[in-house]
């Protein structure tokens, strides 16, 4: 739905705890609570995209994108895959708001997302280039792994920003 | 998740059941006829989820589902911006609709989604005998999307796909336009179906 943000025919839309590693176009639509996180390396032009919808795995392997440990650690391994080194990764943090007014409960669990996905970060020794979480508002995350690297972030209100 | 066609039926008629008092608390409220669409009843995997729930930006009112039934499920009504604006405007006798969403419009969201939630959760309980309540209802107006991913986060941690029930709502003048979406999470879809294999039993 609503797709054509790219103009490009080869833009991947990432669904809910799926991943992909590659050169092509990626992004997700109407982040929540979930984090969208983008591994790029410079050197290569190549990157990954996870959409991680909770903080631990608890040892569940079947959907390695859904969880914050397996999903940083299966982007890795495939980078590394194509000849990315750890030392090149940098990586961005998008997501994780708290959309729920007059909800202390369970339904805000971006904040534990967000946290998750720092601690496997910081863990991996991969250094965190920009970010951009929590608040109430949903977001979409753009990312073009040529060169440099190029991210958008589109909010609910219609701003954009490139990070 | 594997559902045979029974038991989409089974939890199809019971959601027409509730939508259709739902719908009749709005058009009471909003003294006009309410068309409801049949509903439809779809196990989605969480990865196909934005190819049923959009990004446009909308009120959405959020219950779980609570009472003599296992924590967990969710019950949804969410409606387009404009739509909430027409409904304030209708409860309050205001005419504007050009305007930004106000504090006014989220507490009107909130309070139709609550009574219209109560005559579903009544309706759908009174059939199966047993008490469903809803619990308060939480408030996001944005992306649509962006607010189910905290309700599929809940629902389908253990499991890869959910089950999605969903009927539409309108009304011509005022013209409003709303959804209402059940999401069990497993134990309590598995307690549903057994409750309603039951009242399928000929009586002997």
């Amino acid at each position: 739905m609503g797709n054509n943000f790219f103009g490009e025919e080869k833009a991947v839309i990432l669904g809910l705890g799926e991943l992909r590693v590659g050169t092509c176009p990626m992004g997700t639509i109407g982040l929540g609570s979930c984090i969208a996180l983008i591994l790029h390396d410079q050197r290569r032009s190549l990157g990954g995209l996870a959409h991680i919808m909770l903080p631990e795995s608890r040892g569940n392997p079947d959907r390695p994108g859904k969880f914050a440990d397996t999903a940083t650690n299966t982007l890795i391994e495939e980078m590394e895959r194509l000849g990315s080194t750890k030392f090149a990764i940098v990586a961005t943090v998008v997501g994780g708001a708290s959309m729920f007014e007059f909800s202390a409960n369970s339904l805000n669990i971006g904040e534990r997302n967000t946290t998750a996905v720092r601690d496997v970060l910081r863990e991996l020794g991969i250094r965190i280039a920009h970010e951009e979480t929590g608040g109430r508002v949903g977001r979409s995350v753009y990312y073009w792994p040529e060169g440099k690297g190029r991210i958008i972030v589109k909010r609910a209100d219609g701003t954009c920003t490139e990070l | 998740m594997e559902l045979d066609p029974i038991q989409m039926d089974a939890l199809a008629e019971l959601g027409n059941i509730g939508a259709a008092h739902a719908a009749t608390t709005l058009s009471q409220m909003l003294m006009s006829p309410i068309e409801m669409t049949v509903p439809e009843v779809h196990a989605i995997d969480i990865a196909d989820m934005h190819n049923y729930i959009g990004s446009e930006i909308s009120a959405v009112v959020v219950f779980q589902i609570q009472g003599e039934v296992a924590d967990g499920g969710y019950i949804v009504v969410s409606m387009p911006q404009e739509a909430v604006i027409q409904l304030t405007n209708q409860m309050l006798g205001t005419t504007d609709i050009g305007r930004e969403i106000d504090d006014m419009d989220r507490s009107a969201a909130i309070e139709i989604g609550n009574i219209m939630i109560s005559a579903f959760l009544d309706a759908t309980a009174e059939l199966l005998g047993i008490v469903m309540l809803p619990s308060p209802p939480a408030l996001a107006i944005d992306m649509t999307h962006a607010a189910f991913e905290s309700i599929v986060a809940q629902v389908a941690g253990d499991v890869n796909d959910v089950l999605i029930f969903n009927t539409e709502l309108e009304s011509e003048a005022p013209p409003i336009h709303g959804s209402i979406y059940m999401l069990p999470n497993t134990e309590l879809m598995h307690q549903l179906f057994h409750m309603l294999e039951r009242l399928m039993e000929p009586i002997s």
